[in-house]
């Protein structure tokens, strides 16, 4: 590079955004975190030290945040408008099982954990209707 | 932000900030979520009504709508996903943006002013 291009050359880079998809999907992710919400529901019932009760929220909170970015993943970036046809009620079961997520987060009814288990199950099935493992994961070697 | 701005396109930013963010403007901004510099077009500015999740949204006093010029099938060709502006992380703080980029000096065959829409 010369030392007038040098000169010229611009001192900041920014950059124009664009998602970089990995293709990678499965609902499991979000079914993982949302067990993990049941279990710790379960625990902070059976356990009446308020400081394990304390850790037992926070913690519930965090995985309940990642039920809901898992979710938005899937939503946004994996299922495409043409699934709709063989989802008609996509949107409706994300938007129930997103909300379903604030609700756990504010509850420490095992009940409300398990709704959400159930929706995301139905994401699950609706994920494998459209294409599912074969299409959105690297196959496993043989056990 | 292809096809008004290409990647390595070098490019003059005014950093004066009075009377604009305008309407149809490509400014340099710091990302809401990531707090990296990031380049945008004005696609609505403060109090206009921008339509957001099959409804609207009224912007702030102090908001901006930028978007990228670029549509997915553009990205996709690109081998990227869909771009990543106000559709994702909403109105932008006018305090996060930097400048308005208005002029290119290089490459000289795209040498000229970067034209508002």
């Amino acid at each position: 590079m010369s030392r007038l291009t040098r000169w010229l050359s611009p001192s900041t880079v920014v950059r124009a955004h664009c998602d970089l998809p990995c293709g990678i999907y499965d609902p499991e992710q979000a079914r993982i975190e949302a067990e993990s919400c049941y279990k710790i529901i379960e625990k902070y019932q059976a356990n009446s030290d308020s400081t394990y009760r304390t850790r037992a929220i926070a913690i519930k909170e965090e995985r309940a945040e990642l039920v809901k970015h898992h979710l938005d993943v899937l939503w946004h970036d994996y299922f495409k408008p043409e699934h709709l046809e063989k989802v008609p009620k996509l949107h409706e079961m994300f938007w129930n099982a997103t909300k379903q997520v604030s609700k756990v987060k504010a509850s420490t009814d095992l009940a409300d954990a398990k709704k959400l288990l159930d929706q995301i199950d139905e994401i699950d099935a609706a994920w494998k209707a459209t294409g599912g493992a074969e299409k959105t994961r690297v196959v496993k070697q043989p056990a | 932000m292809r096809p008004a701005i290409e990647p390595g396109d070098w490019l003059l930013v005014d950093p004066r900030v009075r009377n604009w963010p305008a309407k149809g403007s490509v400014v340099v901004f710091h990302e809401p979520d990531t707090d990296e510099l990031a380049i945008k077009r004005v696609t609505a500015g403060p109090r206009e009504r921008v339509s957001f999740a099959e409804g609207y949204l009224v912007l702030g006093d102090d908001e901006a709508w930028l978007t990228a010029d670029a549509d997915s099938a553009a990205t996709a060709e690109l081998g990227f996903g869909q771009p990543r502006d106000s559709r994702n992380y909403g109105p932008v703080p006018i305090e996060l943006l930097v400048g308005r980029a208005w002029f290119r000096y290089a490459p000289l065959g795209r040498f000229g002013r970067l034209r508002r829409r």
